[in-house]
């Protein structure tokens, strides 16, 4: 089975040297590829020295659409499932074999920091907004879950197909809402434990208003997850491909 | 049909019309929050013109109507406001990707002096 660690990258060029050499050291630097999301720094030029790939967007985008960017690179190379490794060092390569191994029986298996057997510290307040996020998001999504807005995921074969045609880009949708969409389509969902580095500059749980427009976001995207319909983009391709099986 | 009957449906009918173009991804959802709470707040003052009327009192206006028509404009303000700057900025963001493009383009492709 052939794994993409895809790395979106936005002005990383402190921290993307130190990232791609210990990624390296686990995984084929043939087989990474950094989304540099318009970056105003050389992220692209250090990752593209360290001999991986670079895919460089003229604009920022955002996480949503440069991990579909990275999904569509997938499929264009013949990959068979993507990881997404975060470019500030907070995700740690030794998972990256546990998460391969957790695709056996699931389509998408989730870093969890906060399953039993992980070592995540963050504050009370940041855990019950978490905790929270992740409840509702196992609700609607029909799976338990504990941690809904990691970003260190692997997507299987079948999660790749369906998030190459469509990745939710706005509103935190890159994380919670490709759940509930993956889930529609029948996908299933796991976690594993594992540890990350602390986060510098801190999730948008800075203040309390903060906090309370981002939990608000969160639920609406959740909430309107459940009634969307199909993506467009997802439809035509499972047309397309009736038509092929049928051919 | 009573002209409040007529405003209550067409508050319903505006409401139905924003969820079925959100769930099909035609509309995207930073729009979709202020047209949700027009729409609400439409249904909310249709149906029950008593918090209209208690609401012009508490501001000391004499016609409940005023009331209605100015927070209509300013709703309306609102939309067109989001939807301007949107535009402004995307017009921006597009002007910087071409230059951006058409950069990496000159360095890609050989001119007759290379």
């Amino acid at each position: 089975m052939r794994v993409l660690v895809a790395v979106p990258a936005l002005n990383e060029a402190a921290a993307i040297g130190q990232v791609l050499s210990s990624l390296a050291a686990v995984h084929p630097i043939g087989d990474v590829v950094i989304v540099d999301d318009g970056s105003r720094d050389n992220t692209a030029a250090i990752a593209r020295a360290a001999g991986a790939h670079v895919v460089s967007h003229a604009i920022n985008l955002g996480v949503g659409a440069a991990m579909g960017t990275a999904f569509k690179y997938a499929v264009r190379n013949g990959y068979d499932a993507v990881i997404q490794f975060d470019g500030d060092g907070q995700h740690r390569t030794e998972h990256i074999g546990e998460l391969i191994a957790a695709l056996d029986g699931a389509d998408i298996v989730i870093g969890s920091r906060f399953a039993v057997g992980g070592t995540y510290k963050s504050s009370a307040a940041r855990r019950s907004v978490q905790r929270l996020i992740a409840g509702v998001t196992s609700l609607f999504a029909r799976t338990r879950l504990t941690d809904a807005t990691s970003g260190f995921r692997i997507a299987g074969p079948r999660a790749l197909a369906v998030f190459a045609e469509h990745y939710p880009v706005e509103w935190l949708g890159d994380t919670v809402e490709s759940i509930v969409l993956a889930t529609r389509q029948n996908l299933t969902v796991r976690e594993i434990p594992v540890d990350m580095n602390e986060r510098a500059g801190g999730v948008p749980s800075q203040s309390v208003f903060k906090a309370t427009l981002y939990t608000a976001r969160i639920m609406f995207i959740l909430g309107l997850a459940t009634i969307r319909t199909v993506p467009p983009q997802v439809r035509s391709a499972n047309r397309r491909q009736k038509a092929e099986a049928a051919a | 049909m009573t002209p409040q009957i007529l405003a209550i449906v067409m508050a319903v009918v505006l409401l139905v019309a924003v969820i079925v173009l959100l769930r099909s991804y035609v509309l995207p959802e930073k729009y979709a929050v202020l047209w949700l709470i027009a729409a609400v707040a439409a249904i909310v003052l249709s149906a029950w013109p008593g918090l209209l009327e208690g609401v012009s009192r508490f501001f000391g206006i004499a016609s409940a109507i005023n009331l209605l028509f100015v927070g209509a404009f300013f709703v309306m303000f609102l939309l067109l406001m989001q939807i301007t700057l949107e535009l402004a900025r995307t017009r921006d963001e597009l002007r910087r990707a071409v230059q951006r493009l058409a950069l990496d383009i000159e360095k890609a492709t050989p001119n007759d002096n290379d």
